[in-house]
Formats: structure tokens, sequence, C-alpha cells
């Protein structure tokens, strides 16, 4: 939900959430705060009630800002995690198969540069709108095709096309689980109740008595943290949207590296 | 003097001045706003299919054809795409099997491709064709072939027979060539195969070069031992193959076996090009021939640019050769045609495409025949060479004019899309064994 934030630049992003939260809750202080505050108004050291209640809020909804920040973060790294195995496992298999003879040896290595090209040049681009790619499979699987059709005529040759056969296995698992990741998110019941939270948390912090000018402040400063929490977890979900998303960069450094050699 | 006891900020007057601020604000930010949500009709891609196999027997030569393809499209991208709009491909895998060649180019059709570029054999182009003719869209296909193809939305791009063969033989028999006088066709028993075969029979009538027999062979045949005795024993001064695939491996390894050395008895392949020969031996291959429209080791300044570029995308270790070259031109021609129609209407791109203006490719120049629909193409024999390119050792003056139906193969048989387009003669008996 929400991916369109993903297509804003991240400073405007940040100032934008932050401003969003804030505005709710000055526009709430000139409008909502007069019609809730009937409802404390009469009562005896009313910003002693509100302010244990949002003590008490606060020790659950921080709890679950943290535990959500964790989360995404989380799944940040682990799909930062697999993109640099596949691309490991990608540098090591070149490696073995430029030991095949020729033109065997070339044909896979030829077709793994073409296979890291589509990564860097076309799937990237695709991850970063939240869509799968598909043609890479394509290209695993030409791949995949030309290896298992050479036949190894002496015994280094058994040894080394064991290798890549196993080298081409961890390859394929870290690619299935770089795709896994890209449609990875928090869920959006947990959006819902971050968003609700937010909400009650300012809508209590209308209902303190102060001067206006100390609200506007007081709860101004509250809701901008507030806004960059939400823009904190918004940004580290999703792994490969947004600006904060992680970057073709190991695959770039292995590309160079089969372009020149 | 008195301290004011007024409030610094009223409510009533943060009221008043934030509603300003927010219309004002929204006035401003509003079309930022909702020109995120939608994409304006000028910037929405122009769909185009790339229909090559990238598994199966054939992707080890169409491959190397989509990716000058993409090359291509990349350029064009680059330059700001055609009509203010970015060119989007898809490249699905038709996995060398012709059933999923028109299952694949269906799907792309459906989805709106405007154009498609791809097919390699026979079979694939035969599933394509019906197809982009139900849709109205053009098939742009590069390979070389052994004609006969017509349809008004097939544009051919590759070398055939009368711009290939005929000038090989030509060349064989002139001092250049060596004065040959028997020459002997060997290649794949298929229509390509049958049809080469007869087209060297019937253009040899009364000629200095007299066909010394053929063999066409199946593409499976890995012992061609008895096939080399038979050119042997037939007296042939040289060879003219259409062989294609692996059987190049072991006829060149027979053949250099049975110590027929290429001074002796030079054989001119229709099919081997740069990538071919990686897979062959060049102490086995060195001296022979290949006919093509197009060598790597072409001078010329587009060619050394265009390579150069090429291999600094795809790896500096990767070759191009004549289908790419075409594939490669193709998808530029269909680009300018695009650009000179202002549409990607299949009907303005033809009309575009008939204006003869043509791309200059790194080959050279590509145009469309408004006839025919293939392309003038030059012909150039190259000389194999041991670091796997070719010594250019023969050039037609000029591109020639393609002839798809070739009257001693299709009596009666023309083609002119101008003038309403198809006109069948006599069915088309091709020759027997010689």
């Amino acid at each position: 939900m929400f991916y369109w934030i993903y297509d804003i630049p991240s400073p405007s992003l940040a100032v934008g959430m932050i401003a969003l939260f804030v505005g709710i809750y000055w526009v709430g202080a000139l409008i909502v705060r007069p019609v809730l505050r009937q409802f404390v108004k009469s009562t005896a050291a009313c910003n002693d009630v509100v302010g244990y209640v949002l003590s008490c809020f606060c020790v659950f909804y921080g709890l679950l800002l943290g535990l959500i920040a964790v989360t995404a973060y989380q799944n940040f790294s682990q799909a930062e995690a697999n993109v640099t195995h596949e691309a490991a496992a990608l540098a090591a298999l070149y490696e073995d198969v430029g030991q095949y003879p020729a033109p065997h040896g070339q044909n896979l290595r030829w077709l793994l540069r073409d296979y890291t090209r589509y990564v860097i040049r076309y799937a990237w681009p695709l991850q970063r709108k939240g869509i799968v790619p598909v043609e890479g499979t394509i290209r695993a699987q030409a791949f995949e095709e030309q290896l298992l059709s050479f036949q190894p005529q002496t015994p280094a040759e058994e040894i080394l096309h064991a290798e890549a056969l196993r080298q081409f296995n961890t390859f394929l698992e870290a690619r299935r689980m770089r795709l896994f990741t890209v449609t990875a998110s928090i869920p959006a019941v947990m959006w819902y109740v971050v968003i609700l939270g937010a909400l009650i948390t300012i809508a209590m912090v209308w209902l303190f008595d102060m001067k206006f000018i100390t609200h506007l402040m007081l709860g101004g400063m509250l809701s901008a943290y507030l806004g960059t929490m939400i823009f904190l977890i918004a940004a580290m979900d999703n792994p490969f949207r947004g600006e904060v998303s992680i970057p073709p960069a190991v695959f770039e450094t292995i590309f160079e590296h089969m372009v020149e050699e | 003097m008195t301290l004011s006891t007024a409030p610094l900020v009223t409510r009533r007057a943060a009221l008043r001045s934030g509603s300003a601020a927010t219309l004002a604000a929204a006035r401003r930010m509003g079309p930022l706003l909702v020109a995120g949500c939608a994409v304006a009709p000028s910037t929405r891609a122009i769909p185009i299919g790339l229909l090559h196999s990238q598994t199966g027997p054939m992707a080890i030569s169409s491959t190397p054809v989509r990716d000058a393809q993409i090359h291509a499209l990349e350029e064009i991208n680059a330059t700001g795409g055609l009509l203010g709009r970015p060119v989007e491909f898809t490249a699905p895998d038709s996995r060398s099997r012709p059933n999923l060649f028109a299952n694949r180019a269906r799907r792309l059709l459906e989805q709106g491709a405007v154009a498609l570029f791809g097919c390699w054999t026979a079979e694939s182009r035969a599933a394509v064709i019906p197809l982009v003719e139900e849709f109205q869209r053009l098939l742009f296909y590069a390979v070389p072939y052994e004609g006969g193809e017509a349809s008004r939305f097939v544009v051919c791009g590759g070398q055939i027979p009368n711009q290939q063969v005929r000038p090989v033989l030509d060349w064989l028999q002139s001092a250049a060539g060596g004065l040959r006088r028997r020459v002997f066709v060997v290649g794949v028993d298929d229509r390509s195969g049958r049809l080469v075969a007869h087209l060297v029979r019937r253009w040899l009538a009364g000629r200095p070069l007299q066909p010394a027999g053929q063999m066409l062979l199946p593409l499976s045949l890995r012992d061609f031992r008895d096939t080399i005795a038979a050119i042997r024993d037939s007296g042939a001064d040289c060879v003219i193959s259409t062989l294609a695939g692996n059987t190049n491996v072991g006829f060149f390894a027979a053949l250099a076996e049975a110590g027929l050395e290429p001074s002796r008895l030079p054989v001119v392949s229709t099919t081997i090009g740069e990538d071919e020969l990686r897979n062959l031996r060049p102490d086995q291959v060195e001296g022979h021939y290949a006919v093509s429209a197009y060598f790597q080791s072409d001078s010329g300044s587009a060619n050394a640019e265009w390579v150069e570029d090429f291999r600094r995308e795809f790896g500096f270790d990767r070759v191009t050769s004549d289908t790419m070259e075409t594939g490669y031109s193709l998808v530029h021609l269909w680009a300018d045609a695009v650009r000179r129609a202002g549409s990607v209407a299949t009907a303005a791109v033809i009309q575009a495409l008939r204006d003869g203006r043509g791309y200059d490719g790194p080959g050279g120049r590509l145009v469309m025949d408004p006839a025919t629909q293939h392309c003038a193409k030059p012909c150039r024999i190259g000389r194999i060479r041991a670091d796997r390119q070719f010594t250019l050792v023969h050039e037609s003056p000029g591109p020639i004019p393609p002839d798809p139906f070739p009257s001693v193969a299709y009596p009666g048989w023309s083609c002119d899309w101008t003038k309403g387009g198809l006109v069948r003669g006599a069915e088309v008996k091709l020759d027997g064994d010689l």
C-alpha cells in the first residue's frame, strides 16, 4: 500500500512525512482540541490523568514501533545478504566455468555475463517497482542447459564439473531468495496499527491543558518525531523500492570484471 | 508601562493564517501530487517483442542476435526513444520449438507489441507469419534463408540465394576464385538444402563451372567419411556447403583427416560465421571460405565503432556476425521508419520503409526493396584465418537486389507488394539427386 511514496526522493519524503504529522497535530489543535477538551475540562488535574494514560499508551506504542523498525531493518539486511550471496556465488561460478575447455567455457561465461547484465540493467529497475523480474529465469535456464550438456572427459574435468554444479545450485538458491524478498514488506495490518497509534498519541496530546503556543511547539515536536520514525520504517520496508534500497552495486562490480577480462 | 497579557498566537489568528497557508500550498502542490499518480500518454513506452530461442538447440545461434537487437534498442532509448517515447521490449524464450514461437508471438501481439523481431528456422517463421498477418503487425526476420517467403507483414533482412550462392558460383569460376570447373554441393537434407542444390544446378547450366555431385545429409550425422569419399570420387575441385550447426564440426574434421587441403579443394560455406568458427578447430578450417554480407573484420569505421560498442557492453571476447549485424540494423531500420512515419502504425511504417532511405548499418546500407520486402545485400566472400576471423577476398560491386522467387526454381512466380503482392506460377518442383 502507498507504494507511490517510493517514487518520492527520500529527503522530500522525510520532510513531507514530518510536515504531515505536524500539520495533523496543528490542525487538530486548532479545530479538534476545543471539542475534545470538553470531555476532560471538568476533571481535576486533567493533565496528570492524560499524562498517565499517555505514558502507558506510549510504552505499548513505542514497543510496537521499535519492533516494526527492527523487523524492517532485518528484512532489509536479509535481502542485502541474499544479494551479496547471489553475487558471490555468481562470481565463483564464473571462475569455475572459465576452466572448461573451449568453446564450452566461453559459452558458459557469456551466458553468465548476459545474466549479470540483465540483473543490473533490467531486473533492478523492475524490482524497484515491486515487480519480480522473469527474464532472469530464462537466462539461468539457458546457463543450466549449457552446463548440463558438458560431458567431462578427464577426472580433472569431472571434479571441476561437480564443483560448478554445486556452485550453480548455491547461486540458484540465493537468486530465488532475492526474488522472494522483492515483494517482502511489513503486512498492511501492521501499518494500520502504527498509523492508528500515531493518531491516538496525537489526540492524547490535544487533551493537555496548555497555552496554545505551547501546544503548537511541544505537540509539533512530538509529531515531527513520530513522522520521522514512520518515515524510517517506510523507507526501510520494501528493500528494493525507493532511494533507501539495495543497489545492484555488487553485481556491477562483478560485471565490470567480466567485461574487461 | 504595562506588559501585555494577550497570548502571542491566538487560536482564531492561527486558524485564519493556517487556512490561508493550506489553500496556498494546495494550489502550488496539487498538480505535483496529481502528476505522480498518472503517466502522461506521450511517455508511454512503445512495446515490441524479441522472439528468439534462448534455450534448446537454436539458442546458441539466436541469443547473439537477441543481444545485438537489445544493443540497438538501448541505443535508441539512450537518444530519447521514438516519438518521445521509450521503446520497451519483451524477450520471451521460444525454446527452439515452433509451437512455442506461435504461443509467445500471440501473447506478445495481444499485449500490444507493435513489431516482432526474431525467428530463425523455417518452421518458427511459418508458425509466426499467420499471427502477424492476423494482428497486422510487422515481423523483422534477420536470418539468411532459402527465399520464397512472401507476406505483406514480413521484412526479410538476411541474404537469399541470389545474393549469396549465385555470386559464389561466379567467383569460383573466375581467376580470383581459382578457375574452378567442378563443384560439389553438400548440405542438410531440408527444404533449404534441396533448394540451394537445385539452384546451383540450374544456374550452372551452360557455364564453365559444372556440378560434380550433391549430397544432402541428416542434421544428426557425425561421421562424414563417406561424404568425403564421394566428393573425392566425383572429381570436384570445389565444394559449396550449406551444412549447419554441429555437422560442420564433423565435416571439416573428416576433410582434414582425408588430407584435402583448401588449396586443392576449397569449401565455401553459406552458414559459417564468426560464432560458428568458435566451435571449429582453426587448423581444420583455415584457408576455406564463407560467404556472407558482413564479416567482423570488415574495414570501415562504422563497423569498428559498432564492434567496439558491442564488446564494451557485452564483453571484449564477444564476436559479431552477419545475422547479428542484420538483426541490429533491422531494429534501426524500423526505428528510422517510425520516426519518418511519425507513428508506430503498421501501414505508416511500411510506407516509410518503402521510401528507399534505408539505414546505414555497420555492414553497409540496409534498404528494403518495396516490391519483395526483402533487403538489398552485398555479397562478401571471406577466407577463414587461424584467429577465427575472415580475410575478405571478394566483394560484390554493390548491394545485390533481392530475388526471393528466382525463375529457375519458381517459374512464373513474382512478388510486388506495391502492386497487389504475390503472383503464383507453376508448382515448385525441386530436382532429385544429380
